[in-house]
């Protein structure tokens, strides 16, 4: 069966953006999708796990929370309700480098909805009776992260080859840093991080005409003003710790091979976008070189897959295959002569315009829908990468078989990773 | 396909994006005793060799593309999902056709599908809330054709081969199937799957089974022998808690109150569990309520997690919520913020072409006509709160809990629970 395009042609434009600096440092970008029924609104700041400094462990996360708890002008509950009933809803996520609030309305509702968005996000009341009402809330979200080994086992592995490093250490924080902490603590760390050069606003969807004026006059146009400085760091500065651990852990009922490499920063987009054409071609369907000899012929693990975790300070490619445990010891080595194998028989032809094409469709279809188009320019514009939507398609173009070969499979090689394997506990 | 398959075409502008959805009204509802896991499994080697491909060919042509291409077992139906570019539609979308129509369902594919099916089922006993729905479900339905994972039972799944699912094989199309096309359609489409399909029709639904005829509606084998309680006993630091009844279809005449009060128990942040399990009480993190659509009678479930020292009071909020559902008319604001989510529910739902599609075949899979949800938004506008509670008075008397967690708080929340009316025998 022949192949269907050797190049990425035919792109149809996305998303039309427009990039604007405030003179609070803070960000607004813009993506107009003029047939789109709903809009979404998304807060960036640069104020994720990584910022916190010692004894904060958890207090991102915790703020995030808190956020939705009220603002001085809105009583708690009230911005869910109000959002709610306009028929929008809202979330929020916390990062290692980055926080975000979004929400999504309605098109003719947008302007309302951004005023109770900054409202709450800039100007949180952090009331007393609310926080320990949420530390509590917090505290049972950890237990119930404690209680889904996978989430144990990969959270086991960051802390092993990173610690003590902020990317080491759960976002949620401690039970004991939890405790630590209070509402004034809490409003010191805001003040640190949300101000004008470490925030943005995204914008996309079917966008009303006077919503970009209404932002002009919004609070964030208050947020006292910074510099909007440039991503953290062009290459990766993380403490990385090869190696090799083994571990037992309670409840898991299937073995798992666990492999971590440090990759490119954020900043470097086209050395992203290789690491992304890697582990498609080693772990991304059928056809790719591990799911096909583990998976397909060896029929020796039940899934493989790689993905790369994009970060600031430091990107990580993590591959993870679940067996189960007497295949253990065969599948850790064929992973090696699989890797060890992509030195002595670059990747072809064929294998790369799979990849192409599979990373290529998977950016093209995450631009249909307002939400995924706003976080994506939204965590762009925040590190100062003022890019076209369609952007990455170029960073892909960039690579060939040859460049894949000798420049991201070196990376990705046994011994510059740190490898966990993790084994169901013994029985009693 | 069948005479009683039909095409839905949804032209949506995308930048280039076509999904296709082929609905085939055969579930894990549909798999007999000592099969069950039978459909989920011929679903899953109908990508593995079909029409004039074998498993890597297959593979070759969807990857070269850079499409998806997944096939998906639920309870009603089996789901296949094509995800391409437009221009790619005239080389991808005949393969759809050979999946149903000429699977090779080779030995050796199943065996491997079927070791991979097992392992699957195995890990999924890692996650509490797995296993408190699987005690939840298995109460609720028993035998019945919802009473088991869509995954199968492992017994039943060892004990597949292909004679049986090349007997299923033949049956896949008995009830018809739908295919839906939603973004950017090719200009030729019709005559193009007609050519690849053979003879389908796009009207709405007529003469096909409507949802409340469906299989399934009713709840368990024999409701005076269900019990009200069932327990998982797990080593975990915090307590899953379900509770809830085998409802009712989706499109039955009381669904749409149901929805509602879903949506207003469980949907968003202003929803009456997470104000008072989480922002009034602080016990748990994660609650909702899980109510799928379903062709049969629908589960009707609220969920929560809680840390044991908190769990019995976590299950007495669920109660009382329960309670107030079957004794309490919602306030006015309740209800209109509650008809304000389900209007907001359907736009979010339909932001992508892959949903769009996936509405507009499980509606017609349903045997629902193609405007149902504009139906339903249309009698929002008279529903009241009384017929919200007749509904839950109706459909909600008998709900059963399902916890799994350390075995002593299990023991102390089902002493509990058994005091309480709402334990009471049912039928």
């Amino acid at each position: 069966m022949g192949l269907c395009h050797g190049t990425l042609t035919a792109i149809p434009s996305g998303p039309l953006l427009d990039h604007r600096t405030l003179h609070n440092g803070s960000s607004l970008v813009t993506a107009s999708m003029p047939d789109a029924a709903l809009t979404c609104l998304d807060f960036w700041c640069r104020g994720g796990s990584a910022w916190e400094h010692q004894g904060e462990e958890g207090i991102a996360h915790f703020l995030e929370h808190m956020v939705f708890k009220g603002s001085h002008a809105l009583g708690p509950g009230e911005f869910d309700r109000r959002i709610e009933a306009l028929g929008g809803s809202s979330n929020a996520a916390t990062g290692f480098d980055d926080v975000h609030f979004h929400v999504l309305v309605p098109a003719q509702e947008a302007g309302e909805a951004l005023n109770l968005l900054l409202d709450l996000v800039l100007d949180p009341a952090l009331d007393q009776d609310c926080f320990d009402m949420e530390r509590d809330v917090v505290l049972e979200e950890i237990a119930q992260y404690s209680d889904q080994p996978d989430d144990q086992v990969l959270q086991t592995a960051l802390e092993l080859c990173l610690a003590p490093h902020a990317y080491g250490r759960p976002i949620l924080g401690w039970e004991s840093s939890l405790r630590g902490m209070n509402p004034q603590g809490m409003k010191t760390y805001h003040q640190r991080r949300y101000r004008g050069g470490n925030c943005c606003l995204s914008l996309a969807g079917n966008l009303q005409a006077d919503l970009i004026k209404q932002v002009l006059d919004s609070p964030l146009m208050e947020l006292e003003r910074s510099a909007a400085v440039s991503s953290t760091a062009h290459t990766n500065s993380l403490p990385f710790q090869c190696g090799r651990e083994s571990r037992r852990f309670q409840r898991l009922e299937a073995a798992r091979l666990l492999m971590i490499w440090p990759v490119a920063a954020a900043a470097d987009q086209r050395a992203i976008a290789g690491a992304d054409l890697a582990t498609t071609v080693l772990a991304e369907g059928r056809r790719s070189r591990l799911v096909e000899r583990l998976r397909e012929d060896l029929q020796i693990v039940e899934t493989i897959d790689m993905d790369v975790t994009t970060l600031e300070q430091g990107s990580l490619v993590m591959l993870e295959a679940c067996c189960p445990e007497e295949q253990l010891e065969a599948v850790e080595q064929e992973v090696h002569r699989q890797l060890q194998r992509t030195l002595s028989e670059p990747v072809t032809a064929e294998e790369f315009d799979r990849a192409l094409q599979l990373v290529g469709n998977g950016h093209r279809f995450s631009l249909e829908a307002p939400s995924a188009v706003a976080a994506s320019v939204g965590t762009q514009t925040l590190w100062g990468r003022h890019r076209d939507l369609l952007a990455p398609l170029d960073d892909l173009t960039r690579w060939d078989a040859a460049a894949l070969s000798t420049g991201v499979m070196p990376l990705l090689q046994p011994q510059k990773a740190f490898t966990l394997i993790a084994r169901p506990e013994e029985a009693a | 396909m069948n005479p009683r398959s039909d095409l839905v075409l949804d032209p949506v502008v995308t930048p280039g994006v076509l999904s296709a959805k082929l609905w085939i009204r055969r579930g894990s509802g549909c798999d007999q005793q000592g099969q069950r896991g039978g459909h989920q499994l011929l679903g899953s080697v109908l990508s593995r060799g079909c029409g004039p491909l074998d498993h890597l060919q297959l593979a070759d042509l969807v990857e070269g593309c850079g499409a998806g291409l997944r096939c998906d077992t639920h309870e009603d139906g089996i789901l296949i999902s094509l995800k391409c570019r437009d221009l790619d539609a005239d080389r991808l979308l005949p393969a759809v056709g050979w999946m149903v129509r000429q699977p090779h369902l080779s030995e050796g594919q199943i065996a491997l599908e079927r070791e991979l099916s097992l392992q699957a089922l195995q890990r999924q006993r890692e996650d509490p809330f797995h296993r408190a729905f699987d005690g939840w479900r298995q109460m609720a339905y028993g035998h019945g054709p919802y009473g088991h994972d869509p995954l199968g039972i492992a017994q039943d799944l060892e004990q597949l081969s292909r004679p049986q699912l090349q007997g299923l094989a033949q049956d896949l199309e008995s009830e018809g199937a739908v295919l839906a096309l939603s973004g950017a359609i090719p200009a030729d489409a019709s005559e193009r799957l007609q050519e690849w399909f053979g003879p389908i029709t796009s009207q709405s639904p007529g003469d096909q089974a409507k949802a409340n005829d469906a299989p399934a509606d009713d709840a368990s084998s024999d409701e005076g022998d269900r019990p009200s309680i069932s327990v998982q006993p797990l080593a975990t630091e915090q307590v899953v808690l379900m509770l809830g009844q085998a409802s009712l279809p989706h499109g039955h005449p009381d669904d749409l109150a149901l929805r509602l009060l879903q949506a207003h128990l469980g949907s968003g942040m202003s929803s009456l569990l997470f104000r008072r399990l989480r922002e009034e009480h602080g016990v748990a993190y994660d609650v909702g309520v899980h109510h799928p659509a379903r062709a049969g009678a629908a589960p009707f479930v609220m969920h929560a997690s809680t840390g044991v020292d908190r769990a019995a009071l976590t299950l007495e909020l669920l109660m009382a919520s329960w309670t107030e559902l079957l004794e309490d008319c919602i306030d006015a604001a309740d209800l209109h913020l509650a008809a304000a989510k389900f209007r907001g529910h359907l736009a979010h739902a339909s932001q992508t072409t892959g949903q769009r599609a996936e509405r507009r075949a499980q509606l017609r899979g349903l045997g629902l006509p193609d405007q149902h949800d504009q139906q339903c938004l249309q009698q929002l506008e008279t529903l009241q709160a009384s017929d919200l509670l007749a509904a839950a008075q109706r459909h909600l008397q008998t709900p059963q809990l399902s916890l799994c967690g350390p075995s002593d708080t299990l023991a102390t929340l089902e002493r509990f629970w058994m005091q309480n009316p709402l334990a009471g025998t049912p039928g």
